[in-house]
């Protein structure tokens, strides 16, 4: 891990409870603003690499925009795994079928992984992150 | 399902978070009853590990989608008039806001209840 601190986003950028996605030396980072308290986390879902900047952010909780995997963003803890999803009572064409069983097959070895946090600190209005 | 270690505390804390802010503006609150909370807070944990969803803990799955999904906790807007008149949910997870002791609320089934 980096000593220094780098320079992510001006503060005022993001509303509390809101987040927004930075790219610093190649990392993409999600910065968030948790009741003026300020968190980075890896853009990357831990299930499957969806942008989490596009979920949800509540309290410390960030749900992904994928399949709603969850995490604490304090910690990056993985809090849930994806949730199922159903295509109805419709019997969908044979070939949609087969390639739904087939995605199914493979996400079900598909683990959810807790996300990497970083250390932020706020300095002259902007957030910084150590990387 | 997919994968994923769940750590049951964190999980528990996330879900107390979440379903806190669906129960109180339908008038409900978590049980006084902190280990029978705790104790149904963990089965929920348990049953979304294995099914994706945090089912209610004492009501069975009959691999229907549609009635399934009228017992995802909390469960509580399609069963309104039943636990209005007992002032609980099923499994007492929930309770009125009034309520104190849940031990002395009354167990009815659904059709002795007025309106069901």
């Amino acid at each position: 891990m980096s000593e220094k601190f780098s320079k992510a986003i001006s503060a005022d950028e993001i509303a509390p409870g809101g987040m927004k996605a930075v790219e610093l030396d190649g990392n993409e980072i999600v910065v968030c603003n948790c009741g003026g308290k300020y968190y980075a986390v890896q853009r990357r879902c831990g299930h499957m690499n969806a942008p989490l900047d596009m979920g949800t952010l509540d309290g410390i909780y960030l749900t992904c925009p994928m399949h709603c995997a969850q995490f604490d963003i304090t910690n990056g803890e993985a809090l849930s795994g994806p949730v199922p999803s159903d295509i109805g009572q419709e019997i969908p064409p044979p070939f949609l079928g087969q390639y739904l069983q087939n995605i199914g097959m493979l996400m079900k070895h598909v683990h959810t992984e807790s996300i990497r946090t970083y250390e932020t600190k706020l300095e002259a209005g902007w957030v910084r992150v150590r990387l | 399902m997919s994968q994923c270690k769940v750590n049951i505390e964190s999980r528990k804390k996330s879900l107390h978070y979440f379903f806190e802010k669906v129960v109180e503006p339908l008038g409900f609150k978590f049980t006084p009853d902190v280990e029978m909370m705790n104790f149904l807070l963990e089965q929920e944990v348990i049953l979304e590990g294995r099914h994706g969803i945090p089912f209610c803990p004492c009501q069975p799955l009959r691999n229907d989608r549609v009635r399934d999904m009228q017992i995802v906790c909390p469960c509580i807007p399609f069963h309104r008039k039943h636990f209005d008149e007992i002032k609980r949910c099923w499994c007492g997870l929930f309770v009125h806001k009034d309520v104190i002791d849940p031990d002395k609320l009354p167990q009815l089934p659904p059709k002795e209840v007025k309106n069901e």
